[in-house]
């Protein structure tokens, strides 16, 4: 313990005997760490965000459909349990929040043009704050009853079709039998979407509406529930699973949509190898600068050798001296990105892009997301990498033969 | 087809009078006065007896349709059968490579067959508003033109007299929940059952598209529209017309005419 206080010391003393040296590569630690810190954050957000996004839309953490539904999702293959069965279920479990809807493929119709979109025949009061709408941002109304007799299209979908509220659309689908099944319904409010896309693809009506308008009885043809959290959905996996019968199909949001499910996995791989390469190029600094300070103290280290000091401690020194180095590096490059992220903590505007990343399912406004444990991974990556990058420089100014040493010029 | 053919029947030929324009503006509560204190039939009536002096309980005939477009124009001859106001079946004999392409509609269902891919094709609900054999017609046209009599609440909003014959004007709203877009319908039917014209206005009150009648005359026993036309408002030069070649009314049609296989292999 005494050894490893002398060897600080000597460390210390060492680090600042060059100081510009010594910034310089201050300089390259800090912002390298600070780039990893910052930018994780900003791609943690961006990945939240689509992944969120997909969930409301979807929507739900797990969702129970008929077997075949998933490859044709028409109106043949409903949940072959009536709703109000599976509801009575579902009310007595305790979930943190749930609903069952009716999804169908359908073409809505104005006077001036056609499309195809998905009609949702939901529970408004059960799906409040589970779905990608707003309750509060609607224009005009939101439907107010499994009975609502009005519908609720998007605000993009209303201006192509040249409708507005109080007008009437037609929704024209299939019944189970094949057979048109078509209602006139009045537009009583238009939503908006943070991915416009949505906008077009969904309108939405009562439940009950939709049931007789298909002429469904009971039936529903999906039913989603939603946990705590969307990284760790098994305990309402296995709730829902033994709340329905056999016969359907429980699947949880990462197997629903194998993109999102795999963007959180490769986030967290790509991450690692994000600050490895940037501490490659650190390295190649760090290394440089060691190499340097032992050549300037050959004979130093000859001498010290010389009086007795061992090797290994020699070897210890300088591995101190750089770990010292990376470390206030570190602790300066983490704080500088903790205080860039606490301005822009209530999201970045980025809707001058926002056309580019509606491509990609991204909504206009950026969150960054600063996680410990990817502060953690990042200080723990430079210092275990730059212990072994100074292995090399430590260990030859560890075997110097002292006279040699000494007598160098 | 069964609206084609109602369509065709629907709107006998409107040599629109300024006089009848003039009263269109009349407030429907004054027209039904007058209508009342004439010891007129109701509305809902004078429709259903135009949409059954048309359809009548079967019907045999050859049409022709042209489609016309600011840069090219082309007709087809169809012969067309219906039976009672559920079925129907078209079937193309001109221009020969389409000769064989067929329709079939059952109670707002429909089928089309084409021998060049030798498959019958049931029209699904997605393309019921689309064009119908690349008309302006859609096959919703063609398949439920019935539904004027009972989705909608009739009025009449005047009632005029052109060469010595009395045309209603009624206004049909559709139901709130009737699978129809538009805001409301004005026809023009004579007193002896012949509509003159049919127009379709959005919700904000503007004419989109009217099926007017052109031509007038007795075929097949009956007071029938020889000539129709369906226009948009806005593509002046676009329009579909069709010409009624023969027809013949109440003729004795198997139930097997009107069957998939019929339609797929005609025994006709």
């Amino acid at each position: 313990m005494h050894m490893f206080a002398i060897l600080a010391r000597l460390a210390w003393r060492n680090l600042w005997r060059n100081h510009r040296r010594t910034f310089i590569m201050l300089a390259a630690i800090v912002l390298g760490s600070w780039a990893m810190i910052f930018m994780t954050a900003l791609m943690r957000g961006m990945v939240t965000e689509v992944i969120k996004d997909g969930i409301s839309a979807l929507p739900g953490h797990v969702q129970v459909h008929h077997p075949k539904y998933r490859d044709d999702p028409s109106v043949a293959n409903l949940i072959p349990i009536p709703d109000s069965e599976m509801s009575a279920k579902f009310a007595a479990a305790g979930l943190k929040g749930w609903a069952s809807r009716v999804r169908v493929p359908a073409v809505i119709t104005s006077e001036y043009d056609s499309r195809g979109v998905t009609l949702l025949g939901i529970d408004p009061e059960r799906e409040r704050g589970l779905t990608f709408i707003d309750y509060d941002e609607i224009d005009g109304r939101f439907l107010e009853s499994v009975d609502d007799p009005g519908i609720v299209i998007g605000r993009k979908l209303a201006r192509t079709l040249e409708t507005e509220i109080g007008k009437r659309i037609v929704i024209m689908s299939q019944d189970p039998d094949n057979e048109i099944a078509d209602r006139g319904f009045r537009v009583v409010g238009l939503f908006t979407a943070n991915v416009t896309a949505f906008e077009e693809a969904f309108v939405f009506a009562g439940k009950s509406t939709t049931q007789k308008m298909l002429r469904i009885g009971d039936r529903t043809s999906e039913l989603f529930a939603v946990g705590d959290d969307y990284r760790n959905v098994d305990a309402v996996y296995s709730q829902v699973t033994e709340l329905v019968d056999a016969g359907v199909e429980v699947k949880s949001w990462f197997e629903l949509d194998a993109y999102l499910g795999t963007m959180l996995k490769v986030m967290d791989g790509f991450l690692l190898v994000w600050v490895i390469v940037i501490f490659l190029a650190l390295s190649f600094g760090l290394v440089n600068t060691l190499v340097m300070a032992v050549f300037e103290r050959v004979r130093e280290i000859g001498l010290m050798l010389a009086l007795g000091m061992k090797p290994r401690n020699i070897l210890g020194q300088i591995i101190i001296e750089s770990l010292m180095l990376l470390t206030i590096g570190l602790v300066i490059g983490t704080a500088l990105a903790w205080l860039a992220v606490q301005p822009i903590k209530e999201g970045i505007d980025v809707s001058i892009v926002a056309e580019g990343m509606d491509m990609w399912g991204m909504s206009s406004v950026l969150y960054p997301e600063l996680l410990l444990r990817d502060v953690i991974l990042a200080n723990v990556v430079v210092l275990v990498l730059g212990f072994f990058a100074s292995l090399s420089p430590a260990w030859r100014a560890a075997h110097y033969e002292p006279v040699e040493a000494i007598t160098k010029v | 087809m069964n609206s084609l053919r109602h369509t065709v029947r629907r709107f006998p030929a409107c040599r629109t009078s300024g006089w009848s324009a003039l009263m269109a503006g009349f407030a429907a509560i004054g027209v039904l006065t007058v209508a009342a204190q004439a010891g007129e039939p109701d509305a809902t009536s004078i429709v259903r007896d135009a949409v059954n002096h048309w359809r009548g309980v079967s019907s045999d005939s050859v049409m022709t349709m042209v489609i016309h477009r600011p840069d090219w124009e082309r007709s087809m001859t169809m012969r067309a059968w219906t039976k009672g106001d559920k079925k129907s079946l078209v079937r193309v004999l001109e221009p020969r490579k389409d000769r064989g392409n067929g329709t079939l509609t059952d109670d707002n269902n429909m089928w089309s067959y084409s021998p060049k891919i030798n498959r019958v094709i049931k029209i699904p609900s997605s393309m019921m508003g689309q064009s119908w054999m690349g008309s302006d017609f859609s096959n919703n046209d063609v398949a439920r033109a019935d539904d004027i009599i009972d989705q909608y609440d009739h009025s009449i909003l005047s009632v005029t007299e052109a060469e010595g014959i009395t045309i209603y004007e009624i206004e049909s709203v559709p139901h709130e929940e009737a699978a129809v877009v538009w805001g409301r319908e004005v026809l023009q039917i004579r007193e002896d059952h012949v509509v003159i014209s049919h127009r379709f206005y959005d919700q904000d009150g503007e004419l989109v598209k009217q099926l007017t009648s052109l031509e007038i005359g007795e075929m097949g026993g009956r007071l029938v529209a020889l000539r129709q036309r369906m226009a948009k408002v806005e593509a002046e030069d676009e329009w579909t017309e069709i010409q009624l070649d023969s027809i013949e009314y109440d003729v004795d049609l198997k139930d097997s005419l009107f069957t998939l296989s019929n339609l797929r292999n005609p025994r006709d």
